[in-house]
């Protein structure tokens, strides 16, 4: 190992190793002193390895595309693990807070959070207990700025009142089978803009949903990504609402209809358990009157049948069918989109959860295959299943054909 | 409100119901009508019931032609209460949608080939090691792996699954392989049934919360983890109930069974 510069006489000669090639170099002045081979022996190069990519010097100059993707991932996974921490700790302590609402503070959909959630209880073994609607009413609404400071006189409305009325709606909308399963999120926000209507009808009528969220500077981010859920929920509540609307005795059986019902909110909720009551009954007082109608006429069909000569038939135009009659009451205005069997259980319910009223596709169950497992498997429906040898060139052909174009 | 009972009577005219909370013994009787009209009565004597509640029959028959014969003897799954129908049976039957089986072909297989030459084949080894195969009847579809081992899915019956298997078995040996039938075995079984009326799921997660699982923001079902039998149910406000992970038909009417007067208890008409 040389010890001295032969330029500048320092004896500072230091070991570089610069592309794998040794060099002996003057610190001082920089020159040369000697070098190794730049070439390696044969033996040397079946044995060494090429400079990986992650310790040569281009992977700070130029990252790897697929590195900045891993990390924005581990990025955006490390910020829903954050927030599934809140959310378990917020559960553990009985501070409801709802998934929806840390999913559109970090900005990710329920689904992605709910599955790192899940994970991430499992991997920790944490007990996940339920929150109800109800529990996240009250920071809900708080969150609501509607203060009389805040807005105008005619939509300011204290907390507290608007809790009071929105949590007996959602009462309401959970006898009539609204509430579950659904998303609580859109729900509340229907629950509230109702209730919020409702406390001062006159002059809140005219303001929409999207209006009402702007005045109660609700965060766009919280309720725009499920405003078609919330429309969907609104025009829910009002039926159930005209539903017992019509029952009031005032109104001596005048119309109720959805865009008029909320100024009669007040006075349903007042009433609300002997309202659903009378409409339960009223509702399966004219089931039985039809089916009675429709048994009558039956009967005079019957008759009719056996005294055929007679021509009674022409007596009874209309067979009043029970079913078709129940899905033409007011209860289940959309006869069209009615796609049940004629008999179906859910015809003789006022109130029941949408997706069981509302069924589009009717479920066809295939024909069961009478089978011992053990048969004779023929050979021509395998064979059936086996590309000729004709099939098998062509298919090459087209492979080459589609490669050389590519 | 108070439940209205004139409204929706049971199909067989029940006693009076059990108490919503108490669970139900196992009731499952040989004498119910466990059946599609196609699968043979049962009958008292667990030992002749040939079809019906089958458990594992691992068989190593030969393929080609001829029809084997069970000469394995039917291990005797979950006991069955003879004699006596249990007084609160639901009426309700699940029906079987879906049945996950295994089998061992017993040799090593060229996917390439098999999807060269066969016409109901597909094959994506970028996305997914086995080739992807289907027949029409049954309806049904199989991952045939590389190894030989073979996955069926799609059948609605633990024997249309067996025929099924076995259909893909002589596709593969017709191809050229020397497949075999080894160690046939029935993984997964889903069934689905209606209890037809509505159900407070929210009621029922405060009731049965170490069984049960409802987060309305995830998914609009109650999960319904039972430990015995070790099934899953997923129970929906519709009325509507899918119980899945039974190895055997026996566990998933016995599920049904143990949950209807629970779910009874949930029921409430406004």
């Amino acid at each position: 190992m040389p010890s001295s510069c032969p330029e500048c006489g320092s004896s500072n000669v230091v070991e570089d190793d610069l592309y794998s090639q040794r060099q002996w170099v003057c610190v001082d002045c920089g020159s040369v002193v000697s070098e190794g081979h730049l070439t390696t022996t044969v033996s040397d190069e079946t044995q060494g390895r090429a400079v990986p990519y992650h310790a040569s010097t281009e992977v700070l100059k130029k990252p790897c595309r697929n590195l900045i993707a891993g990390f924005s991932r581990v990025r955006a996974l490390c910020q829903i693990l954050g927030g599934c921490c809140v959310l378990s700790v917020c559960r553990q302590c009985n501070w409801p807070v709802a998934m929806g609402t840390i999913g559109y503070l970090l900005g990710v959909d329920n689904a992605t959070l709910g599955t790192v959630y899940r994970e991430f209880t499992k991997a920790l073994n944490i007990e996940i207990s339920t929150i109800g609607i109800m529990d996240m009413l009250e920071s809900f609404c708080y969150d609501f700025k509607l203060g009389p400071q805040q807005v105008e006189e005619v939509f300011a409305e204290p907390p507290q009142r608007l809790v009071d009325r929105t949590s007996a709606l959602i009462e309401l909308a959970a006898d009539a089978w609204i509430v579950t399963g659904r998303q609580p999120l859109p729900l509340l926000f229907a629950a509230v803009y109702l209730a919020w209507q409702s406390l001062n009808p006159t002059v809140r009528m005219k303001y929409t949903f999207v209006k009402f969220c702007k005045i109660g500077k609700a965060p766009e981010q919280s309720w725009h990504r499920s405003r078609d859920s919330v429309v969907k929920r609104l025009k829910e509540l009002r039926d159930v609402l005209c539903k017992l609307g019509r029952e009031l005795p005032w109104l001596r059986g005048g119309t109720v209809e959805p865009n008029t019902v909320v100024p009669l909110v007040d006075d349903i909720l007042k009433n609300h358990r002997a309202l659903l009551l009378r409409a339960v009954r009223n509702y399966e007082q004219q089931l039985q009157n039809e089916s009675q109608t429709a048994q009558t006429t039956e009967c005079d069909n019957e008759l009719s049948d056996s005294n055929r000569s007679e021509s009674h038939s022409s007596t009874t135009p209309e067979l009043m069918d029970p079913d078709q009659a129940g899905c033409e009451n007011p209860a289940d205005k959309q006869a069209t989109d009615c796609q049940l069997p004629p008999d179906h259980w859910s015809k003789r319910h006022l109130f029941l959860p949408p997706c069981v009223k509302n069924r589009k596709r009717q479920r066809v169950d295939a024909p069961q295959l009478e089978v011992t497992g053990d048969e004779e498997i023929s050979d021509s429906e395998i064979e059936s299943y086996i590309r000729s040898q004709d099939e098998i060139e062509m298919y090459l052909k087209v492979q080459k054909e589609l490669k050389k174009m590519a | 409100m108070e439940q209205n009972n004139s409204l929706t009577p049971f199909p067989q005219g029940l006693a009076s119901p059990p108490g919503a909370m108490t669970p139900v013994m196992p009731i499952f009787s040989p004498t119910m009508r466990y059946n599609t009209g196609l699968t043979p009565q049962p009958v008292q004597n667990t030992n002749t019931t040939p079809q019906l509640y089958h458990s594992q029959v691992s068989t190593t028959t030969a393929l080609p032609g001829n029809t084997p014969v069970h000469t394995t003897p039917l291990t005797p799954m979950t006991p069955i209460t003879p004699a006596t129908p249990a007084s609160e049976s639901s009426g309700i039957l699940p029906q079987l949608q879906n049945i996950v089986s295994t089998v061992n072909l017993g040799c090593k297989l060229d996917l390439k080939t098999i999807a060269l030459r066969a016409r109901n084949a597909e094959y994506n080894p970028k996305r997914f090691a086995a080739v992807i195969m289907r027949i029409r009847e049954p309806r049904t579809t199989a991952l045939i792996f590389s190894s030989g081992k073979m996955v069926c899915t799609g059948a609605k019956s633990e024997v249309q699954s067996r025929l099924a298997a076995r259909k893909y078995a002589r596709v593969v040996q017709k191809l050229g392989f020397p497949a075999k039938f080894l160690d046939f075995k029935i993984q997964n079984m889903v069934g689905s049934c209606d209890v037809k009326f509505p159900i407070r799921l929210e009621g029922l997660v405060l009731t049965h919360q170490q069984f049960s699982s409802y987060e309305p923001e995830l998914f609009p079902g109650l999960i319904y983890r039972m430990i015995k039998p070790r099934i899953v149910l997923l129970i929906f406000v519709s009325g509507k109930v899918v119980l899945t992970g039974a190895k055997v038909r026996a566990e998933i009417y016995e599920a049904f069974e143990n949950i209807y007067p629970i779910l009874k208890g949930f029921r409430k008409t406004t």
